[in-house]
């Protein structure tokens, strides 16, 4: 009878256990990096430990219940303490806790070492993007869900990176020490990316650091993991890891496409160009609150097709643009958007869906608004 | 004095012999307890704080 029961609690608790331990995607991931290994390892130690203490107490109570139970005509015992008992469970929970905190301790003071960087990245998180700004190499862009919003409706079939993709990923070289600086422009965020063993909060008026040296090129998905208003689900990180040369290719070209658009911004633009650049723009950035055909969401975000107040007024239209509404749920995006980009919204909200101002609001005018 | 500490320290792990308990009832002061608790609570805080400063000196 003995050796049934023990053989039943064994089978169920492998039974238990083996899916979290094998199954991938139950667990958490090993990960790329040297530091994602070292604390998926300290995870299963420590879960080992919490099994073995689930084990041994179940175990302990379970057989006291079936070997003491009362048809048997056991007898409750009736002394009020015991002195000596009671430092063994205090202490040895405080051993299992120490042993605990020394590798967790260790492991906490490596992600925190953020020295001998090669490269600084600063992480924006904005309602409801991320941006990225290589710093000391004049390249920075924001990263916006690319999952097209017929999925999100149900009207499209979805496909396998659903909600997991983006128009653009942060790119790294691999074997390199990539130093992250986080912070937020409105709310908090959080940047999660589980193969990289990062999650780490983006609080506005707070620059947080962490670290990655990713091993392998690929491609690394996570997302916001702070709650942080309507697109929260829609604000995925996209890593893409690649060798050194190649890393060195991309930047090159990064650099050329800035260099043109900053010469973009001295010459008289077409209203067809504008209206396409625009187009891009309006799509990434202001279809989510505005919707892809200006008839935005009222009274939270104003419909832009019709829209007379921003018609007739064309200062206000832009100056809303670059410096947001303060109070609403309009940021200000002169810092999200280069003057091309300002000039195109502008532009394109103009002449979309309807709207025929007919005219066009040229780079040049922005660059004079932002310097004032 | 001596009981009052081996009390407080009692308090500070969670356990205290019932006997000890009783004589602390019977002849402590109150205030005793609560001036001897507030000093060795801070001279705790202040030995976590140099075990950390060393452990990450
Ligand atoms: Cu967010």
């Amino acid at each position: 009878m003995r050796t049934l029961l023990v053989r039943v609690a064994a089978g169920l608790t492998l039974a238990l256990i083996s899916p979290l331990v094998l199954a991938n995607g139950w667990n958490m991931p090993i990960g790329v990096t040297a530091l994602s290994r070292e604390i998926h390892s300290l995870h299963m130690t420590i879960f080992w430990i919490c099994v073995a203490i689930g084990v041994v107490v179940f175990g302990v109570m379970f057989y006291s219940l079936f070997r003491y139970r009362r048809s048997k005509g056991a007898e409750a015992a009736n002394f009020h303490e015991h002195t000596g008992v009671e430092v063994l469970w205090t202490a040895v929970p405080l051993l299992i806790l120490v042993a605990m905190a020394v590798p967790a301790t260790a492991t906490l003071k490596n992600m925190y070492d953020v020295s001998d960087a090669e490269i600084d990245v600063m992480v924006t998180g904005q309602q409801w993007r991320w941006r990225y700004e290589y710093l000391g190499e004049d390249i920075a862009f924001t990263s916006n869900m690319s999952t097209p919003r017929e999925q999100i409706s149900g009207e499209a079939e979805k496909t396998e990176n659903y909600l997991l993709e983006v128009d653009e990923p942060l790119v790294l070289p691999v074997d390199t020490k990539v130093r992250l600086l986080l912070t937020a422009d409105d709310v908090i965020h959080s940047w999660w990316v589980p193969e990289l063993a990062v999650k780490q909060d983006a609080i506005p008026g707070f620059v947080n650091e962490n670290w990655v040296r990713i091993e392998e090129p690929g491609i690394y998905r996570g997302q916001c993991t702070e709650l942080c208003g309507m697109d929260h689900g829609f604000m995925p990180v996209v890593v893409e890891a690649l060798e050194k040369d190649e890393y060195e290719a991309w930047l090159a070209e990064r650099k050329e496409a800035a260099e043109q658009e900053a010469m973009g911004v001295d010459r008289e633009w077409e209203l067809a160009e504008l209206m396409e650049r625009g187009e891009q723009v309006y799509g990434s950035i202001c279809a989510s609150c505005h919707q892809a055909d200006g008839s935005g969401s009222p009274p939270a975000f104003p419909a832009l097709a019709g829209n007379t107040d921003m018609l007739d007024d064309v200062e206000w239209h832009i100056d809303t643009i670059i410096n947001g509404v303060s109070g609403s749920a309009m940021p200000a995006f002169r810092s999200t958007l280069n003057p091309v980009e300002i000039a195109a919204v502008a532009t394109y909200e103009r002449n979309a869906w309807g709207n025929d101002a007919g005219d066009t609001v040229q780079p040049s005018e922005i660059v004079e608004l932002l310097e004032e | 004095m001596w009981s009052v500490i081996k009390s407080v320290l009692a308090a500070f792990f969670g356990v205290q012999r019932d006997q000890q308990r009783r004589e602390d009832f019977e002849h402590g002061k109150p205030v005793s307890f609560i001036i001897v608790g507030i000093a060795m609570a801070m001279l705790l805080v202040a030995l976590v704080a140099l075990i950390a400063t060393l452990a990450a000196g």
